[in-house]
């Protein structure tokens, strides 16, 4: 039980750090001081304080979207063990339900953004249909490649013990942990696929869903979008830690800095894809994830390559 | 004698339609079938629970010997399912022909809900059948009844088309069937499904196989063959799309269960698996491809049905591989996975054509980029047509998450044993690409039609339809909610069916399937109650603030109106650039050229057509054209040139024997 109350626990910090980590590696590559570390959490309360405009095209879809969204997101984060630790939700396939979690948020954020009948809104909608569509099969590819693996389909199986060093072992957890952090830059629309501090809604697409959002419902999803980065950055530090030291107290701060320092520096050092290239970029995340599966399925035959 | 019965039922049946008034002839049709479908109930539901198979009746058959009408289990649950839907649609059908009763004639309308009657009790007898003539009959009428359905607006000229082409299409698909059960009877001297074992035995399989899947896949909409579906659906009135789509087409998929799990050589069984596995895999990417480029509802409606077939099959496909390994957990649930997707799609697809009925009895049109915000004038609609679209994107808590999820993890399992890794790693590559599109095809449908603003006045001053129509559609809805709420409880429907194939599947059951589907009811209920709570503290921390209303932000532009909304169209322009090489676009009128900075008033249309038409009108069927000119001089009218040939022949026959050719 404590355990499990920790897992938890751990996950909302790691939720709650990555943002600021991510700003202040921007703001030192920069060369500026930065807001502080927890800014982003004053912005929310801000936001969750106050009143809120809703557009008269909308329904009443509109209201329930962020209440879904965020819930989708609590449950997948349920889901997500700590190293050693224990998850709440813990059943043969949870891999499954995770990633169907986490489309019926995306569902949901892309209904909300229809039904408010902009222009803008639609162009950010459809984008994320398609992202999303392309990056379910990198996800799902990767969750197999860990199953056939470690021999598990749920998350908590499959991270549970740690493994007596072994080469392929090693190999594949840490090029499945490269595939969750790619993964991780595209479902938490991030650059390259996506720039949120972009000031064109020509250009964008998650934040371009959101826009007629406010109060509330945009801390809301400000919040589930941080749970969901922190799911696939603590698979892909659960990945790594796995491999050399397999403790909650390693892979909390793993989780934190591997996403908030890749996508920080990533997002200092280059400009986002043009959008119609986009589609090639996590077309090529999928393929990755087939050949890393494809090689885990060669190591697992013993071949020697 | 049975056939005798039969004829005199359904002729007694059709009777009692024509003659009786027009506001009661739907009355009369639905408490007949009504009865129909109760007395056949009972027994499934209680072969369901683990009685002995009900036999109802033995004959012999004109053409294959003996036959039989049986209810197994696997026959129950389809009975269970055509119930379910025929009565639906019949309540439905009240509601949605009223406005054609002072159009169309009396005896119009009579030989429609003669044929549904037929549909129904034709497809009942296709399921309880065990094969041979009594089957074939089954499935011709099923095809007769169901083109005349499709022909209830016969006056407009592609309605005829549609149909024609299905009947020509189907028939196909008959001589296949006929093939086979000939083969199956040369060679074992008994049509019936049972006795093919002993034909698979002497080496024929695959031949067999084949034979089957062209009859069986014709029906179900296989790739190639699917090319009737988009066609057909949208010809048809709805509650007929949503009975053919959502149940008929499932015959099809019955029997090709039926003849893969008559198969015992283990090699074989692997090749079967693998074609089913193709097929699946095919069927389904090029089905939901298609599906989310359409810019028309119910053709929309039709490809996701083609792709939801797919789904099925990779389910069979995998689950067929793994008996042929030996690896039983992997089977059972891959199979329980297919079978529940079947019982799940019968349902969400209905209502989903139920809904597209709805739009269209109040717009009269199914162009997608017509609508807009019908929401707002017809909410209750928009409620049930979300819940439908919800369940087919397989999103947890409904329904249709509940069938994949069985075949996700009967695949996750194969590939976490290392037994048929490479099939099951398609199978997940190819399920989850598929479930993303499903999703970007149904956010497009449901998002054009239901939300935003409208497009066209007859949106804004459309209303809700009546009470029949939403009574109708609550039927499939709350079935929806239940399995996908309690799937612990909905699975144990198939439960037999996979004992019958294998006997551990019981302790798959008990030990594996019942406790892991407990966890997934609990994640959704977890997931409900967390929505729940949350919408309850926002409310809370809204209430005393100023929540206001204003119009939608334009981004600075200060003039934005409904015309700039995203349509269909362009919401599946990026999955179009990226899938280009699979449709052909007729494109009518001229697109606004970037150089125009004045543009002048354009008509632009594009119709996105699925590139295997080609193969139906391509030279070889220039060809059947000549040959058939030629053949037709033959037809000369005179009574002289017919003996003629007549002696010819038996001329021929005589020759033929004394060489003893024959």
């Amino acid at each position: 039980m404590g355990a499990i109350a920790l897992n938890t626990l751990l996950m909302i910090v790691v939720a709650l750090s990555i943002p600021g980590v991510i700003n202040r590696t921007r703001s030192i590559l920069a060369g500026r001081k930065g807001p502080r570390l927890t800014q982003h959490l004053h912005n929310v309360k801000l936001l969750l304080n106050k009143g809120a405009v809703y557009s008269t095209t909308t329904t009443v879809l509109f209201r329930i979207v962020p209440t879904v969204y965020l819930g989708a997101a609590i449950v997948a984060m349920l889901f997500i063990p700590v190293a050693n630790l224990y998850p709440l939700i813990s059943f043969d396939g949870d891999v499954i339900c995770f990633a169907y979690t986490l489309a019926l948020a995306r569902i949901a954020i892309i209904f909300a953004a229809m039904d408010t009948g902009s222009s803008f809104e639609g162009m950010g909608a459809a984008r994320e249909a398609l992202y999303g569509a392309l990056i379910e099969p990198a996800m799902m590819i990767g969750f197999a490649t860990l199953a056939m693996f470690c021999g598990y389909t749920s998350f908590a199986e499959i991270f549970e013990h740690e493994q007596s060093f072994n080469l392929h072992y090693t190999i594949i957890m840490l090029l499945t942990a490269f595939l969750f952090v790619k993964i991780t830059f595209v479902e938490s629309g991030r650059v390259p696929v996506d720039d949120p501090r972009t000031h064109l809604e020509l250009t964008m697409i998650h934040e371009v869903m959101c826009l007629d959002y406010s109060g509330v419902d945009f801390g809301m999803i400000q919040i589930a979008g941080w749970l969901k980065t922190a799911c696939f950055s603590m698979i892909a530090a659960n990945a790594i830690a796995a491999t050399c030291c397999f403790y909650w107290w390693f892979a909390v701060p793993l989780a934190i800095l591997l996403t908030g320092l890749s996508v920080g520096i990533v997002e200092s050092t280059q400009a986002r894809n043009k959008l119609v290239r986009n589609t090639t970029f996590i077309v090529t995340i999928s393929a990755l994830a087939a050949l890393i599966f494809f090689i885990g399925y060669l190591l697992q035959l013993d071949i020697n390559i | 004698m049975f056939y005798l019965y039969l004829l005199l039922f359904l002729s007694l049946l059709v009777a009692v339609i024509f003659i009786t008034p027009l506001r009661f002839k739907v009355w009369v049709t639905t408490a007949v079938i009504a009865i129909t479908a109760l007395a056949l109930a009972v027994p499934s539901i209680a072969v369901l629970a683990g009685a002995e198979n009900f036999k109802i009746v033995e004959m012999i058959g004109p053409l294959f010997g003996q036959e039989s009408l049986t209810i197994d289990s696997l026959a129950a649950i389809f009975l269970l399912i055509i119930a379910i839907a025929g009565c639906a649609t019949l309540i439905y059908s009240k509601g949605y022909l009223q406005q054609y009763l002072d159009k169309k004639s009396s005896a119009h309308i009579s030989m429609h809900y003669a044929a549904l009657a037929i549909l129904i009790v034709s497809m009942m007898l296709v399921v309880m059948s065990s094969g041979g003539f009594s089957f074939l009959l089954a499935w011709e009428l099923m095809t007769i009844a169901s083109f005349i359905l499709i022909l209830f607006d016969a006056q407009r000229a592609e309605v005829m088309r549609a149909a024609l082409s299905y009947l020509v299409m189907m028939h196909i698909g008959f001589v296949f069937l006929v093939a086979g059960f000939t083969t199956a009877y040369t060679c074992c001297g008994s049509a019936s499904f049972d006795a093919l074992p002993i034909c698979f035995s002497q080496g024929k399989t695959i031949l067999l196989l084949i034979l089957f899947l062209l009859g069986f896949g014709m029906k179900a909409g296989l790739f190639p063959m699917h090319v009737w579906l988009p066609e057909a659906h949208p010809a048809a009135p709805s509650h007929v799309s949503g009975i053919m789509s959502g149940v008929m087409i499932k015959t099809g998929v019955y029997g090709i269960m039926r003849v893969v799990w008559q198969i015992s050589n283990l090699e074989e069984l692997h090749i079967a698996g693998i074609i089913l596995l193709t097929a699946g895999i095919v069927t389904g990417l090029w089905g939901v491809i298609l599906a989310a480029v359409q810019n028309d509802v119910k053709r929309l409606l039709a490809y996701s049905s083609i792709e939801n077939i797919g789904v099925i099959f990779i389910g069979l496909g995998i689950s067929t591989i793994a008996r042929a390994s030996g690896n039983d957990i992997v089977a059972t649930l891959a199979l329980c996975g297919a079978l529940m997707h079947t019982i799940n799609h019968s349902l969400f697809k209905s209502l989903l054509f139920f809904g597209a009925g709805n739009i269209y009895s109040q717009m009269h049109t199914t162009l997608l980029d017509r609508f807009g915000g019908v929401a707002k004038s017809m909410p209750v609609t928009a409620i049930l047509f979300l819940i439908s679209t919800i369940a087919i994107c397989a999103l947890p808590p409904l329904n249709g998450f509940i069938g994949e999820f069985l075949i996700y993890l009967g695949m996750f399992n194969s590939v976490r044993d290392g037994m048929d890794t490479l099939a099951s790693a398609a199978g997940i590559l190819s399920l989850s690409l598929i479930g993303g599109i499903v999703v970007l095809a149904f956010t497009k449908l449901y998002s054009t039609v239901f939300l935003g603003s409208p497009r066209h006045h007859h949106v804004a001053e459309a209303e809700e339809v009546d009470g029949y129509r939403i009574g109708a559609m609550a039927i499939p809805a709350a079935g929806i909610i239940l399995i996908g709420t309690l799937p612990q409880y909905a699975v144990n429907v198939v439960e037999r069916v996979s004992m019958q194939l294998s006997q551990s599947s019981l302790s798959v059951f008990g030990g594996y399937i019942n406790p892991t589907l407990c966890k997934v009811s609990l994640t959704a209920w977890l997931l409900i109650i967390v929505i729940a709570l949350l919408y309850k503290l926002k409310s809370r921390a809204q209430a005393n603030r100023t929540i206001s209303q204003g119009p939608t932000w334009g981004c600075g532009f200060t003039s934005p109106n409904i015309r700039m909304q995203y349509t269909g169209e362009s919401f599946s322009e990026g999955l179009e650039s990226v899938a280009t090489n699979l449709t052909q676009n007729t494109i009518e009128g001229r697109r606004v050229s970037k150089s125009e900075i004045f543009p002048s008033s354009h008509n632009y249309n594009v119709r996105h057509k699925d590139k295997i038409d080609r193969l139906f009108a391509a030279w070889w069927v220039e060809l059947l054209y000549i040959i058939n000119k030629r053949i037709m001089a033959l037809r000369t009218g005179k009574i002289n040139n017919y003996i003629l040939f007549a002696l010819l022949f038996l001329v021929l026959i005589f020759v033929l024997s004394l060489l003893n050719l024959i």
